[in-house]
């Protein structure tokens, strides 16, 4: 065998003992002029960690650090009621978005013109400043003129419901759709980024042995992605924790104060009540929730071989 | 919609070169210094101009600099927490609803500099209530003070389309004078417009929502003072939740509110509806009347004549026993941070400012959609009082020379927190969704408010 | 059946071959239109009301009565006092957005590469101090920001909106590029290393061309977040000069009743730039479908 099969070899299922061996010499202690390269490397970073991270964080932590925030937060009628909307809004919006964007990121692979096309008229969300996009969405939602409303009795002569105004559950769907709407995109360009690092010959040994379609998936495409699909649902958590924009402008935490979320309430707290302490309370009264993700966020990222 | 026209421009400062040139500088000593100042930005191009314009006069004249920032009102909000809160202030700060938001909480926990010698010069022109509404509390040195010096005032006057009143066959000067009644007048025309075609108009822009910053308890305030419950809290701050006359106004106003909902007289969405909304329902005439803070809404439609000329404003009408009801004044003005770092020119910038003369022209600039504090300018200016313009007038006539109450966050800033936690809306909401009865939601509300204000104990003093 | 395969040997097929392969065709088309009506209708409804004059914005129809691009042409021309800077705001946009690309980029890469391809020893700890700074959501750490920008003497000044950008970007960029480069075989490193290369040698060699598709997807993330992201731009700058397109159209909301069509303009026109820039960077997405043999 030449030296590049064996080392696509390597890559493949099934051990190969020689190459094996010659990883581990170099695994060990780093030679001399490689642990300087290995810290000059991480320099920049560790600077810009030192100068804008550690102190806004640990201000941060401070300003929500007093357990009688947490007793006056929790003695709030509003605030049971935020926790299982947020819990809500977190748990579909992420995992429906992550969904949505693996099965998107396969339909993008696809090498047609209008496929790429399509491609770039579905980054539109991504790419347009939330403000507008989550205002005009609330203007299309309204129950009298909305678009929405317009469309649905012009051409199917439904009579569409009021969908921010009537129910809680119609006005958290309908932001968690916003929210979907925005960022889905985002997630989709990451994992096709993840499939177009899937070398084509793993594909064509596949074809070879006769899996195509939904086989070829489950195991040469999902087993290479898991990691990343993992590790993004996981971010995308953190970050759907913390957006605001989204019940803000869409539904504004109505009807009656019923869709708000941690975030928004924690908003709200900071800058109309004027306690922005209150506010990083909020936020973070979601840390026994966050804190187990991002453990096994930290786990995940240790774990940098690839299971095949 | 506004453009800069030159004009405008230049009769601004020509204005404002008018008032400079009769201001007297108050700093003695020579030393040039500098202060930076957040400004809240106009609502037309021409409140800014007139705005640099005064700066710059300031400038001229005490050789003093003036390093300002025009902002957006609700980012605005979220600067000034953020710098009060990381203690990088400027050193003058300018707020369109002071008494109402930020200035009484902080003002409570002694963040802000107390400016009591700079009002006292100017009270005998200040409107009463624009003095009284500056009295916030300090908890740490356990006294009222002036902390904030007021330039501006604004009520909630009525704003009505005409035309929809008239094509419902009805005429404005038959509108009763009486609380009940007035707002009862407009109810039959929504059938009488619907049954000619206009599909999707509501008689009534209440606005029960608990988004948005003010909206909301704007409307139910009016009913609730408009029963008799202004009492709520009192001028020492003391809350008052117990008291019968309270309790039925509240309930009263709670159920006028929600029933006209039910019976399907306000447009449904006004449950969620933003700070703009309503605005723009009223401007897409979806409802014939609204009651809404400012004439912002007449002046969106300024370079719009028809439309100008066919909405009408009004003031409050009398309560059901025919007794006058106070307008609640809100008021505006600026405010130093502790901390500032340039206290001498801040407060010297400010006593220019408040000048009636100067606050004279930089209000006309913006169409007049904020009074004047002092209530002599209306009588000696024309501008006022025109007939020529009713809504500027009926304005004025509400806000400055018919009675008016402060709002309740200056007595007790914790009236401020439950403002925010929208306590009449979800209230108005738990009656219209939860088929709460009105006692029941009342009751609720005013115990929600009472652990509120139980955060702030003001001593008698 | 057995046909010819892309390498020219034979392969057998699945029978009904072609039957599934119009299916699928089918249902991807069906897919396709989905997506776009999905994506579509909301921008439809930005666009329509870019399209009508002010003050029919609350109206009944599907299609705008009286269209009109007089609002493009307002923003394009600076037309009203919002958008006085217009050009100027959208070229500090532009300033921030790349600035804050390519320091992503860098400094994301280079820890990655340390991390991830050196493994140096203990890297996992910065990866985890990296996650610190998404344990806080960033609306609550602006006010910290803001201090330091100030103790920093950056005040008012674009380099502490790209400070805070950056700050936020990195460390996801540090993530994905770890998990990215995953797939990429460390034998192809050693490989370099057995020939004499230097560590920097193998970044720009091996690492940063085999890395193509998750820099473009990275900086795509690293430009649109600064691009859009609007409350560290409000807080850090304050002059009109020095304000970006988000904090100008925050501007709209100052009044309870604005021109909406025009600030709906404003975000189309703002929102197209970003997505030629991704669509000029793509081609160098599929540079990882190049990868082949390795020369021994």
């Amino acid at each position: 065998m030449d030296d590049a099969q064996v080392l696509r070899a390597g890559v493949l299922p099934g051990p190969s003992t020689s190459v094996r061996l010659r990883r581990r010499a170099w695994r060990g202690s780093l030679q001399g002029s490689e642990f300087t390269w290995a810290v000059a490397f991480l320099i920049p970073y560790a600077a810009l960690f030192l100068a804008f991270v550690a102190y806004p964080v640990a201000y941060g932590l401070w300003l929500g650090h007093k357990p009688a925030l947490y007793a006056e937060l929790v003695s709030e009628p509003i605030y049971q009621r935020t926790v299982v909307n947020t819990v809500l809004y977190v748990g579909i919006g992420v995992n429906l978005k992550m969904f949505g964007a693996l099965l998107l990121s396969g339909f993008f692979m696809r090498r047609r013109w209008w496929v790429r096309g399509l491609l770039l008229v579905y980054v539109l969300p991504w790419a347009m400043p939330a403000l507008p996009a989550f205002v005009s969405i609330h203007w299309m939602l309204n129950g009298q003129w909305g678009l929405l409303n317009n469309i649905l009795w012009g051409i199917f002569g439904i009579d569409g419901p009021g969908w921010l105004e009537t129910s809680r559950w119609l006005a958290l769907g309908s932001v968690i759709a916003s929210h979907i709407w925005k960022w889905m995109p985002f997630w989709t360009v990451i994992l096709l980024a993840g499939r177009m690092s899937i070398p084509q010959e793993l594909y064509e040994a596949a074809e070879v042995d006769g899996a195509t379609g939904l086989r070829r998936f489950l195991h040469v495409t999902f087993p290479l992605l898991a990691n990343l699909y993992l590790i993004c649902t996981l971010l995308s958590t953190i970050f759907t924790l913390g957006d605001f924009n989204s019940v803000y402008f869409v539904s504004g935490g109505g009807p009656a104060l019923s869709t708000h979320v941690l975030a928004t309430l924690g908003i709200r707290d900071a800058f109309e009540i004027g306690r922005p302490d209150l506010g990083v309370a909020a936020v973070m009264s979601a840390l026994p929730l966050m804190v187990p993700l991002v453990i096994l966020l930290m786990r995940k990222l240790r774990t940098t071989e690839v299971q095949l | 919609m506004s453009r800069l026209s030159r004009r405008g421009v230049l009769r601004g400062s020509l204005g404002v070169m008018a008032a400079g040139s009769l201001a007297r500088p108050f700093i003695a000593n020579a030393a040039a210094k500098t202060a930076t100042v957040w400004w809240t930005q106009g609502f037309v191009p021409e409140e800014d101009a007139s705005f640099r314009q005064i700066v710059a006069e300031y400038e001229k004249a005490t050789g003093n600099t003036i390093d300002y920032s025009l902002v957006p009102f609700l980012p605005l909000t979220q600067k000034i927490v953020s710098a009060l809160t990381s203690g990088d202030v400027p050193d003058v700060m300018e707020y369109n609803v002071a008494d109402l938001a930020l200035v009484p909480q902080y003002a409570w926990t002694d963040k802000l500099t107390d400016l009591t010698e700079i009002v006292e010069v100017q009270k005998s022109q200040y409107h009463p209530t624009a003095y009284l509404a500056t009295q916030c509390y300090n908890n740490v040195t356990k006294k009222r003070g002036a902390y904030f010096a007021p330039y501006k005032v604004f009520v909630s006057p009525f704003h009505i389309w005409n035309s929809l009143v008239e094509k419902a066959g009805y005429r404005m000067a038959d509108a009763p004078t009486t609380w009940d009644a007035f707002w009862d007048f407009f109810k039959p025309m929504q059938k009488k417009l619907r049954d000619k075609g206009t599909r999707g108009v509501y008689a009534l822009g209440l606005q029960p929502t608990t988004t948005g910053p003010a909206d909301g308890n704007d409307t139910f305030h009016a009913f609730m003072i408009a029963y008799g419950g202004n009492d709520i809290v009192t001028p020492d701050g003391t809350p008052h939740l117990d008291d019968p006359q309270v309790k039925e106004a509240v309930t009263k106003a709670l159920t006028y509110i929600t029933t006209a909902f039910k019976e399907g007289y306000v447009p449904p969405g006004a449950l969620s509806w933003t700070d703009a909304d309503d605005n723009n329902a009223f401007h897409a005439k979806q409802m014939i009347m609204d009651l809404d803070g400012t004439i912002s809404t007449e002046l969106a439609l300024y370079h719009k004549k028809e439309q100008y000329d066919d909405v009408v404003t009004l003031g409050l009408p009398n309560d059901n026993s025919g007794r006058s009801v106070p307008a609640q004044l809100g008021v505006g003005g600026v405010f130093v941070p502790k901390g500032a770092k340039n206290l001498e020119v801040a407060e010297d910038f400010i006593k220019y400012l408040i000048q009636p003369k100067v606050v004279n022209v930089y209000l006309k600039e913006g169409l007049g959609r904020f009074l004047p504090a002092m209530p002599d300018l209306v009588k000696t200016d024309p501008f006022w009082l025109d007939p020529k313009d009713p809504h500027r007038s009926a304005y004025t006539r509400a806000g400055l020379l018919g009675p008016t109450v402060p709002n309740h966050p200056v007595y007790n800033p914790g009236y401020a927190e439950a403002n925010a936690q929208q306590i009449w809306g979800v209230a108005a909401a738990d009656v219209i969704r939860e088929g709460m009865t009105p006692q029941a939601a009342a009751e609720k509300a005013l115990k929600r408010i009472g652990e509120i204000l139980a955060k702030y104990p003001i001593a008698a003093s | 059946m057995i046909a010819p395969s892309i390498d020219g040997s034979l392969v057998r097929r699945r029978p009904n071959y072609r039957l599934r392969r119009s299916l699928t065709e089918a249902a991807a088309l069906a897919l396709g239109v989905v997506v776009l009506i999905w994506t579509l209708v909301p921008i439809y409804n930005i666009v329509m009301v870019a399209l009508e004059p002010h003050g029919d914005v609350f109206t009944n129809d599907i299609w705008p009565a009286n269209p009109s691009f007089e609002s493009f042409w307002i923003v394009v021309t600076e037309g009203y006092w919002y958008l006085e800077n217009f050009w100027h705001q959208f070229g500090n946009s532009l300033y921030v957005g790349v600035a804050t690309v390519i320091l992503t980029l860098v400094i994301g890469s280079l820890a990655s590469f340390s991390i991830g391809r050196i493994r140096i020893r203990h890297g996992w700890l910065v990866s985890n101090a990296a996650l610190l700074t998404y344990v806080i959501p960033a609306s609550f750490l602006a006010i910290p920001f803001y201090r330091i920008m100030h103790i920093y003497g950056l005040s008012n000044n674009l380099w502490s909106v790209i400070a805070a950008e950056v700050t936020f970007a990195t460390p996801y960029a540090i993530f994905i590029f770890q998990q990215y480069g995953v797939s990429i075989p460390i034998e192809l490193d050693e490989a370099a290393r057995i020939d004499g290369a230097s560590p920097i040698q193998v970044y720009f060699r091996i690492y940063l061309p085999l890395m193509a598709p998750a820099l473009v997807a990275v900086g795509t993330y690293a430009l649109l977040l600064a691009w859009n992201e609007y409350l560290y731009q409000f807080l850090l700058l304050s002059s009109k000069r020095s304000m970006t397109v988000p904090v100008a159209l925050a501007q709209f909301l100052n009044s309870d009743e604005a021109p909406w069509n025009y600030m709906m303009a404003t975000a189309i026109v703002y929102a197209l730039p970003p997505v030629a820039i991704y669509y000029a960077f793509r081609r160098r997405m599929t540079a990882g479908l190049v990868m082949g043999g390795v020369k021994g």
